[in-house]
């Protein structure tokens, strides 16, 4: 992605951004007491700022292509060195699974509990990225949580949620 | 004079056990840190923020501070082993670092690299100790709009020089200042940007942003990492000391290294990877044997080494004296200070001298602890690099999560972690350099209140901002930096592109490798 469509998509995404930052600050109620300014004014300038440098990739991007056209088209499949392996071509999926799973595992965190959610979490982790070790994952997710929990709840005084082990 | 009584203070406050305890396990831990590829020292730093909670601030800091020049001092082990740069700023020492491991000479490189953090080490904090004292008087004449002015230049510094784009530098200072102004305005009571939610009006969390988008995010490489299969490693091996001929060399490249590490570092936003790179150009054009850089030249692991700790030293200069944070992981460590209910700038000298001089004290002590813990233990220590990546990618998340949670006990925070995670990954993806974003974050409220403060006293005048002529010659030095970074950047440095190119080159190698066993395994 870090190519120069990449660059025009970020330039898009961030003054569409930036606008709906602007409009959100437009909406707000002007207050000035002693404040010649107001709580508008600075978020309207950081607002504008994005834009401009969001123009200013655009510009950056149009120079870029000047000087070298071919940069915009994406390296051939089979050209050396540039085939990704199986693995690397299914990292985004993963990564999208490791999101949804770490997702689901902040909605349990209070329901379910410090202690059972993260030995879940970490064992179904493991489980993919350190396979055919079960003992090994087992040991590290389970040693992990309570060595955290203890560390938490006891040493630095911050108690973990501990949902369904309260009951 | 007040310096050396401050440095005689501060010792005395960092030679109290328990502050020797966790600066030993502040520089232990981010050593550790360091050997682990992609870690830095931000994300380090961040990681264990949340452990500090309880502490006596002094200690808290002393240890948060060792975790960061622990990093810089071990950056080099995974740059020489395994061919991968710990953080940004070790990444010059892969161009002779990792030709000398591959010749066999890994220990000597180490215990080179070691050798020369430890001098510049030493040497920055001195020149810390002398220089902050006498920049802090200066700055308790700022008033509004000096001190608007002074982040506008640092904000604009940040912006300009990190990464490769201008566009992304600002791009990302932008969205940390709209972060800083989400909450309740403090001047007219006025919640901005919260979207009803309760959770955002005390503003966005420091700590939440930093580990999301440096944690959490990092932990997508290591999972592109680890798929890849293309971490592979030099084992130290060989005599862990170098001969009389190499010091020979090394010795007056580790003080050029310094001078040009600390001068960078001095400079908001320059960083160590800039310093690590001018001190290699350096010593290659003044070689008698330039031939031998990029071959495994012993100028070229030690110039950089150097430059890249005293650089650590420069950033504390304007963190301590002006409150300004000069690299990303010291913008953390200021989120520290701030999360602690201390302000940096130049009224920390007068208000808290134990916690300044005790945290200055305290990196004498740890560079001594750092040499001690490297030279001897390097081969244990090193040991950590063959921890499967799978393991350590899920104890990152589950350190990172209890971490977050622990901050306010609400699980409001692990979502947003989670979504600067994602934030974190794009911007990796797009090439945005994250550190301004942080450094927009931190200072955008100051900057803020700063701005609205000069305007109030000016009646709305905003000539106010070049009357000053201390306001006015920052704001001029601002447009100089960027105008010389914009002419700067249309020609890339050759050397550091040299660098990147050649750690691509090497993993591609590596990975076609990893493909190549894959397939003989399947067969």
């Amino acid at each position: 992605m870090k190519s120069l469509k990449g660059d025009a998509q970020l330039a898009i995404g961030v003054i569409v951004l930036a606008a709906v930052y602007l409009y959100m600050d437009m909406r707000l109620p002007e207050v000035r007491l002693s404040d010649p300014l107001g709580p508008r004014a600075f978020p309207a300038l950081v607002g504008v700022g994005l834009i401009v440098s969001a123009l200013l990739l655009l510009l950056e991007r149009r120079h870029k292509l000047r000087i070298n056209p071919l940069a915009e088209t994406p390296p051939a499949v089979d050209e050396p060195g540039t085939n990704p392996g199986k693995s690397t071509r299914h990292s985004p999926l993963v990564l999208v699974g490791m999101v949804a799973w770490t997702a689901l595992y902040y909605v349990c965190f209070d329901r379910v509990g410090y202690l059972i959610a993260t030995t879940v979490f970490l064992l179904g982790l493991l489980t993919y990225f350190n396979r055919n070790r079960h003992k090994t994952n087992i040991a590290v997710a389970l040693g992990f949580t309570l060595v955290f929990d203890l560390l938490f709840s006891l040493v630095l005084g911050v108690p973990m949620p501990a949902g369904l082990l309260s009951i | 004079m007040e310096s050396l009584y401050g440095i005689l203070h501060g010792l005395a406050v960092a030679i109290q056990p328990t502050h020797l305890l966790y600066t030993l396990i502040g520089v232990f831990i981010g050593t550790m840190i360091s050997h682990l590829p992609g870690i830095g020292p931000s994300a380090g730093i961040a990681l264990l923020i949340p452990v500090t909670f309880g502490m006596d601030p002094i200690t808290a800091l002393m240890m948060l501070t060792g975790i960061y020049y622990g990093c810089m001092y071990g950056g080099a082990v995974t740059a020489i082993l395994l061919n991968a740069p710990g953080d940004a700023a070790a990444v010059m020492t892969v161009l002779d670092g990792y030709p000398m491991a591959r010749k066999g000479r890994a220990a000597a490189a180490l215990a080179i690299a070691g050798v020369s953090s430890f001098i510049a080490g030493m040497i920055g904090v001195t020149c810390l100790s002398f220089v902050a004292v006498p920049l802090a008087a200066v700055a308790l004449h700022f008033g509004p709009t000096e001190y608007f002015a002074l982040i506008f230049f640092a904000l604009s510094t940040v912006g300009a020089l990190n990464g490769n784009s201008i566009a992304k530098g600002m791009m990302a200072v932008f969205m940390g200042l709209g972060l800083a102004t989400i909450g309740i305005d403090l001047q007219s009571g006025v919640p901005r940007f919260t979207m009803g939610l309760a959770q955002l009006q005390d503003r966005v969390s420091f700590l939440v942003v930093v580990v999301g988008l440096f944690a959490i995010a990092e932990v997508s490489r290591m999972v592109e990492g680890t798929l890849g299969g293309t971490l592979h490693s030099v084992k130290v091996e060989g005599k862990l000391w170098f001969t009389k001929k190499e010091w020979k060399r090394a010795r007056p490249a580790i003080f050029r290294g310094t001078a040009v590490g600390f001068l960078c570092g001095a400079a908001p936003g320059l960083g160590g990877t800039l310093a690590a790179m001018l001190s290699y150009v350096l010593e290659k054009k003044i070689s008698k044997h330039p031939e031998e850089f990029g071959h495994g030249a012993v100028e070229g692991i030690a110039a950089p080494e150097a430059a890249t700790n005293a650089d650590t030293c420069g950033a504390f200069v304007h963190l301590l004296a002006l409150g300004v944070p000069g690299s990303g992981a010291t913008a953390v460590i200021m989120g520290a200070f701030i999360m602690y209910g201390i302000q940096p700038g130049p009224m920390l000298f007068h208000t808290q001298p134990d916690l300044v001089w005790g945290l200055i004290a305290s990196m004498y002590i740890g560079n001594i602890m750092l040499l001690v813990l490297n030279l001897p233990l390097v081969g244990i220590l090193s040991k950590i690099l063959y921890v499967p990546p799978g393991i350590l990618l899920c104890l990152i998340l589950g350190i990172a999560s209890a971490g977050v949670y622990s901050f306010n006990n609400d699980v409001f925070d692990l979502y947003l972690a989670l979504g600067f995670g994602v934030v974190g990954f794009l911007f990796r993806k797009l090439d945005v350099p994250k550190a301004p974003l942080l450094f927009g974050l931190i200072l955008g409220h100051t900057l803020e209140q700063s701005f609205r403060q000069a305007l109030t006293i000016s009646n709305g005048d905003p000539t106010v901002f070049v009357r000053s002529p201390i306001a006015a010659g920052l704001l001029l030095c601002a447009l100089i930096m960027t105008g010389a970074s914009i002419w700067s950047k249309r020609r890339p440095v050759k050397d550091l592109q040299l660098a990147e190119a050649r750690i691509a080159e090497q993993r591609l190698a590596e990975q076609h490798l990893a493909e190549q066993r894959l397939a003989e395994h399947r067969h």
